[in-house]
């Protein structure tokens, strides 16, 4: 392969784990910036959004699960992968919206220690009926290799000039997400709506007294994190597996994402997103190397390298690196 | 804990005579653990007058209280290999019924009668292995302490049944292996306790190197990835020994994490080492993954890739990403004989029509092989009963004349070489044509060769 080649297939592979980092760092880095609200359930709205996805694309068929003792062996509409990708976000949304209205929002003014224990507990309690009710198995989605038009939509493509072929699923997943970011972005930005978040964000009491009633727009703030949230499930899924776990799992990287690019900041949560994806992917990539004498095995470095990124920007940036002191303070 | 205490002190007394028979810290675990384990066990003190004529001291799990034994099922149900667990546990499930009640493989054993096992009604309790070592290991020892079972069986993942294996040398209750396919598991950590009917990595590499290097030819390169554990490990040391011997080169290898989901990053690797040929020794859904990255990453289109260890879950899960794939597998329903077509048979009655994978008939097998060797010794004394199984020759499972052999504990026996079928042939649950049934003459190495150089079995415990 071509060092361009390689280059490709390292920044497709990299930009795509990262792209699902940012989906799930958004959604936790506003919720936390404006809501000052620390959600450990952000977890449990990815593998909400990948059973539900899962449960629209196609049947399953449930072999451990308590939901197959009571008459339900099989599961699923088989609408197939595009209705899910359609339908999941608008659910999860109305889920992130209960989620804030039933569990954030009596605990706003509580301390972080039982913020965190409270969802922590809700993941937990969203993992083990999922464990449950479906059964622990893991499961894949079926995907199309083409979409309407016979454009390419997963499998094996080649990239001109560069002699290599990559799964075309990862590229859409980055344009799926980069589409996703600019559009909130632009809200949070460019409308009433996100001025009044990002007003709310710097002085809530200020903004009350203006007479805006703050709660509607966090609640949509919080609405649109879990929504992002689904969709990463989703988008994430076909190349992953789906099983209770896969929650708890992602939620690390995902705060380490927020960790690192800034608390509340948008552009931080794709800065920090991109970065670990990469460190993640280049260190896997890289394989063994030989200096002269010495030779280096990368690889098993992959989960160290994203850590130890982190622990740098904490010590050099408390912040993040786009976030702003006042809101970290 | 609240019992007849009387009971207690009459079982209590028989298992440390027992434990006193055995030596060192063995003896000692085997003391304490057995007085953990009868609480449950004993309700009637009555109960195990039946073992009264046996001129057997108690060990592990024997004698047996009342009138049912009770096996151990210790199966992945979640963790990668989870579709594996459940075939195997459909598997048991069918033996336990026909074991009781006729059937099947029972009625043409001829050591077995299809009313229970030696006049004892079989019941039998289930554990979740999660696919990991630790998890296996509890649960096993739950198994055996609290459920009182007098065999455990169970498989996929060999750090689970060396796990597993550990608890049965020192419990001193039979393990019968289900799929465990590292070199390690009847090679450095085998134990006297345990029998695999399973193939191991070091025969995978036996039957696969001179049907691969006559498809794909001489002096190639190759590419390795590997599960990070000890199956993986063993399994690239094999292919690596196999295939250099037959004038390939490795170029290099990579060992993946278990529980991988994505792959994409360490096949660029491979594709860009400029390898012909790329290994995965990936099994489960890691396996699945792997191959159907592979494949959509395009790479079968550059180099050939072989999945050493293959099954029909996996197969289904990575469906046309498994067309022209070479591998070995433990069995499958296409193999044409007797056993064979009637263990597929009852399997898809009682299922709904489905083929059973390897791993099932490795479970179906292995709990009638254990209920066959109780009758032959007429006891379930353990060390009975692995006297039994040590060099026994049969010919009733579908895989042609075996030997279980004394000195490791492992089947010698013939190894299935299969290639994956394009999606469009992948029909009636076939998902492979079996290229060769590698005979048992052509596969496997002596008592002080290979893995097995590396084993001691460890004692019976009645020494």
């Amino acid at each position: 392969m071509s060092l361009v080649g390689e280059l490709v297939v390292l920044l497709v592979n990299g930009l795509q784990t990262g792209a699902i980092y940012v989906l799930l760092a958004i959604g936790l880095s506003i919720i936390l910036g404006t809501l000052k609200f620390v959600n450990f359930a952000h977890g449990a709205l990815y593998v909400v959004g990948a059973y539900i996805g899962l449960l629209i694309t196609q049947q399953i068929s449930i072999a451990n699960g308590q939901l197959a003792e009571w008459g339900f062996p099989t599961l699923g509409l088989g609408w197939g992968f595009i209705a899910a990708l359609v339908i999941v976000p608008p659910i999860v949304f109305v889920v992130g919206l209960a989620m804030e209205r039933f569990v954030a929002r009596p605990f706003y003014d509580r301390p972080d220690t039982d913020q965190i224990l409270v969802t922590f507990g809700l993941a937990i309690v969203v993992q083990e009926l999922i464990h449950a009710l479906i059964g622990p198995r893991s499961y894949t989605y079926d995907i199309p290799s083409e979409i309407a038009g016979g454009i390419p939509f997963s499998g094996p493509v080649g990239v001109p000039l560069s002699a290599v072929t990559i799964d075309v699923w990862r590229v859409w997943v980055i344009a799926i997400t980069a589409t996703l970011v600019i559009a909130v972005y632009a809200i949070v930005e460019y409308t009433d709506f996100g001025l009044v978040v990002k007003a709310g964000t710097r002085d809530p009491e200020m903004v009350r007294l203006l007479g805006i009633r703050i709660t509607r727009p966090y609640l949509v703030m919080f609405g649109i994190g879990a929504g992002l949230a689904g969709v990463a499930g989703v988008v994430g899924a076909p190349l992953s597996n789906i099983n209770p776990e896969i929650g708890m799992t992602i939620l690390v990287p995902a705060f380490l994402t927020v960790v690192i690019g800034g608390v509340g900041s948008i552009r931080g949560a794709v800065l920090g997103g991109t970065l670990i994806g990469m460190v993640q992917v280049t260190l896997i990539s890289l394989g063994t190397v030989s200096l002269g004498s010495l030779s280096i095995n990368f690889t098993p470095w992959a989960q160290v390298g994203i850590y130890a990124l982190a622990v740098v920007v904490l010590l050099t940036r408390p912040q993040g690196l786009l976030g702003s002191e006042e809101v970290t303070a | 804990m609240s019992h007849d205490g009387k009971s207690v002190s009459r079982r209590g007394l028989l298992k440390n005579a027992g434990a006193a028979g055995t030596v060192g810290l063995v003896g000692l675990a085997g003391c304490s653990e057995g007085g953990d384990g009868d609480g449950d066990g004993d309700g009637d003190g009555g109960g195990g007058g039946g073992d009264g004529g046996d001129d057997y001291p108690a060990l592990g799990n024997y004698p047996i209280d009342g009138d049912t034994a009770t096996f151990g099922f210790n199966v992945p149900k979640s963790g990668p290999y989870s579709s594996e667990g459940e075939d195997e546990l459909r598997a048991y499930e069918l033996a336990v019924e026909h074991l009781n009640n006729g059937g099947g493989w029972v009625d043409e054993f001829e050591d077995l009668s299809g009313e229970g096992v030696l006049d004892y009604e079989i019941d039998f309790v289930e554990g979740d292995t999660a696919t990991d070592a630790s998890a296996a290991d509890e649960s096993a020892s739950r198994m055996v302490q609290r459920d009182d079972v007098i065999m455990f069986s169970g498989g996929s993942s060999s750090a689970v049944a060396i796990a597993q294996q550990g608890v049965a040398q020192r419990e001193k209750v039979l393990f019968m292996c289900c799929l465990t396919h590292s070199n390690d598991t009847t090679g450095k950590d085998c134990v006297r306790y345990s029998f695999r009917e399973m193939f191991n990595a070091y025969m995978t590499g036996q039957a696969l190197t001179p049907v691969v290097t006559e498809e794909y030819g001489d002096d190639l390169d190759f590419y390795q990835l590997y599960a990070d554990y000890s199956w993986g490990q063993t399994q690239q040391a094999s292919m690596k020994q196999f295939f250099e011997e037959a004038g390939w080169n490795e170029v290099d290898s990579v060992a993946t994490p278990l529980d991988t989901s994505d792959f994409s990053s360490y096949l660029s690797e491979a594709q860009s080492s400029g390898a012909d040929v790329l290994f995965l020794n990936h099994y489960g859904l890691d396996g699945a993954n792997s191959l159907t990255d592979a494949v959509d990453a395009g790479i079968d289109e550059d180099m050939e890739i072989v999945m050493p260890l293959y099954n029909r879950p996996m197969a289904e899960a990575a469906s046309g990403a498994i067309d022209g794939i070479y591998g070995t597998i433990a069995w499958d329903s296409q193999i044409d004989n007797e056993p064979s077509n009637q263990f597929a048979e009852v399997f898809g009655e009682e299922y709904d029509g489905r083929s059973p994978s390897g791993p099932a008939q490795l479970a179906y097998a292995q709990t009638l092989q254990y209920a066959a060797a109780a009758e032959r010794a007429g006891t379930f004394y353990p060390p009975e009963v692995i006297r039994e199984l040590e060099d026994y020759d049969y010919d009733n499972i579908g895989m042609g004349e075996e030997t279980m052999r004394a000195c490791d504990h492992q089947a010698q026996r013939a190894i299935p070489v299969v290639r994956g079928l394009p999606e469009s042939e992948q029909e009636g649950g076939n998902f492979f044509e079996i290229v060769d049934i590698t005979s048992r003459d052509d596969v496997g190495y002596g008592c002080d060769e290979g893995p097995a150089a590396e084993c001691e079995l460890g004692e019976y415990g009645d020494e």
